[in-house]
């Protein structure tokens, strides 16, 4: 896979419901169309909020990266 | 508005009419008596933050459209037509009212204000004026719904990675799963929200009780509840309830978040399985001796009340005695229980920022928590945990907000 190169890093670590999908909704108006953000989390239930998040708003999930203590989800602007 | 439009919403204000709502709308006598239990007219004091204030709109295009009176003679009652004005003063009444139903408490007639703004928010989805953040987050839940399997791996992923802080509470006796996942036959299904510290000490209290249970793989909370979006509500709620039956539990336990535990319990008709706030799985496994915790809280705490689970689900005393059992300095909040202030984070406020508003129309709620004199408070709904926090540091009112479960987690003893 390409490397991905992230216009901004975003700190969503240990923010309560449903603040990080409030946030990146904010955020990803704020960046050019083709733009990628990098969110950092620790909620489980990201991964599935995110791309269903992307789903419903016509953006994409090009990629989401686990380790412990921290998830990573690359979003890019699609529109 | 054209006439299309006008006609639609007429339509959509008909089918809330049924007898409950009909007597809500026809039987309030002005007597004022629901005026001060808003703690938003108590904050701001102005009319239409007042329930008979907010309800009043609706009652006059009621009148206007329902009514003979309104029909043959609508100078009389000050009747209002459906236009784009009216939807914006739909939007005031209901966006600024937090569903706690504490006006309820007082009104004579027990005119339910809650549901008359289910008219006001109803109307808003049909005149595509609605906080479309609300839609956006409900219509995010229900995808996940549709799509589960595609983040199953991711999902489980996850929650491994996470074990280490549940075993950081509580070791799980050898053999047993940290965090089960998709167990078939288990006697709990636990539902949580999205972030891991409304998992980990949840997860840590029921491996301590060596309760059968199972995380689900959704989040509890409802927006389409918030929105007063009846389709969306249930099709949330069914990924939870659809879970439930293929896993052939007995109780599905309700993280702490208010409106989720009103859905589940009360808005979502009749289920093969109990639906419990988590707190009260707590409350039982303390009674049965199941758990053991030390008094771990010296400093003066007390507990906040929230509406969903309280004055409309009926949840007081299983947290009193929770708390008995992990703190050594309880102090009530005045009033309290069924009378207690809402947090004024309710109704979708907390998800939808509105910042200024939320502090402004809650000064009662600081002034009451203030009043305690408590360095702690504690509750169980992540929506009053926000907004507790943040009226905290608005009012500088130095005060520590906490889980109550996350309390319990850290007042474990292992033997």
């Amino acid at each position: 896979m390409e490397s991905i190169t992230a216009v901004k890093v975003l700190d969503y670590k240990g923010l309560s419901c449903p603040m990080p999908i409030v946030k990146i909704s904010m955020e990803i108006g704020k960046v050019a169309v083709g733009d990628v953000l990098e969110v950092h989390t620790t909620d489980p239930g990201s991964i599935a909020d995110f791309p269903a998040w992307a789903k419903t708003t016509g953006h994409e999930i090009v990629e989401i990266k686990q380790e412990p203590g921290l998830i990573r989800i690359f979003v890019r602007r699609k529109k | 508005m054209d006439a299309a439009t006008q006609d639609m919403l007429k339509n959509l204000f008909e089918t809330k009419l049924n007898s409950a709502m009909r007597l809500y709308l026809e039987t309030c006598t002005h007597c004022g008596a629901c005026v001060e239990a808003c703690h938003v007219y108590n904050s701001m004091p102005e009319m239409r933050y007042s329930s008979v204030g907010r309800s009043e709109i609706i009652r006059k295009v009621f009148l206007k459209y329902f009514k003979l009176q309104g029909k043959i003679a609508p100078w009389l009652g000050e009747t209002i037509e459906l236009d784009d004005v009216t939807m914006d003063r739909f939007y005031d009444a209901a966006y600024s009212c937090t569903g706690c139903r504490r006006c309820m408490m007082y009104c004579p007639f027990g005119i339910d204000t809650q549901m008359i703004m289910g008219i006001a928010k109803l109307l808003l989805i049909g005149a595509d004026k609605e906080p479309k953040l609300l839609t956006m987050l409900a219509d995010m839940s229900i995808a996940k719904g549709e799509d589960a399997e595609a983040s199953k791996a991711g999902f489980e992923e996850a929650i491994a990675n996470i074990e280490p802080e549940v075993e950081a509470l509580w070791k799980t006796a050898p053999g047993k799963k940290t965090i089960p996942l998709n167990v078939e036959g288990a006697d709990i299904l636990y539902v949580a929200l999205s972030p891991k510290h409304s998992i980990i000490p949840a997860a840590a209290i029921l491996n301590a009780a060596d309760a059968s249970w199972t995380l689900s793989s959704f989040e509890a909370v409802n927006f389409g509840a918030f929105m007063g979006d009846s389709k969306r509500m249930m099709a949330i709620a069914q990924r939870i309830i659809a879970e439930a039956e293929r896993l052939k539990v007995k109780t599905v336990a309700i993280v702490e978040c208010g409106t989720a535990y009103r859905v589940m319990k009360q808005q979502t008709g009749k289920h093969p399985f109990e639906v419990v706030a988590f707190v009260e799985l707590i409350a039982k496994f303390l009674r049965e001796g199941k758990i053991h915790t030390t008094k771990n809280i010296a400093e003066k705490l007390t507990y906040h009340d929230p509406c969903q689970v309280a004055r409309n689900g009926g949840v007081y005393e299983d947290p009193r005695y929770v708390i008995s059992q992990i703190a050594s300095d309880f102090k009530e909040m005045t009033p309290n229980r069924e009378m207690n202030w809402c947090c004024g984070g309710g109704g979708g406020l907390v998800a939808m920022g509105e910042l200024e508003f939320r502090m402004k129309s809650s000064r009662v709620k600081a002034d009451q928590v203030k009043a305690s004199g408590a360095g702690r408070i504690c509750t169980i709904c992540e929506n009053c945990q926000t907004q507790l926090t943040d009226l905290s540091e608005h009012y500088e009112l130095g005060v520590q907000v906490d889980s109550l479960a996350n309390l319990v987690a850290h007042a474990l003893i292992q033997e």
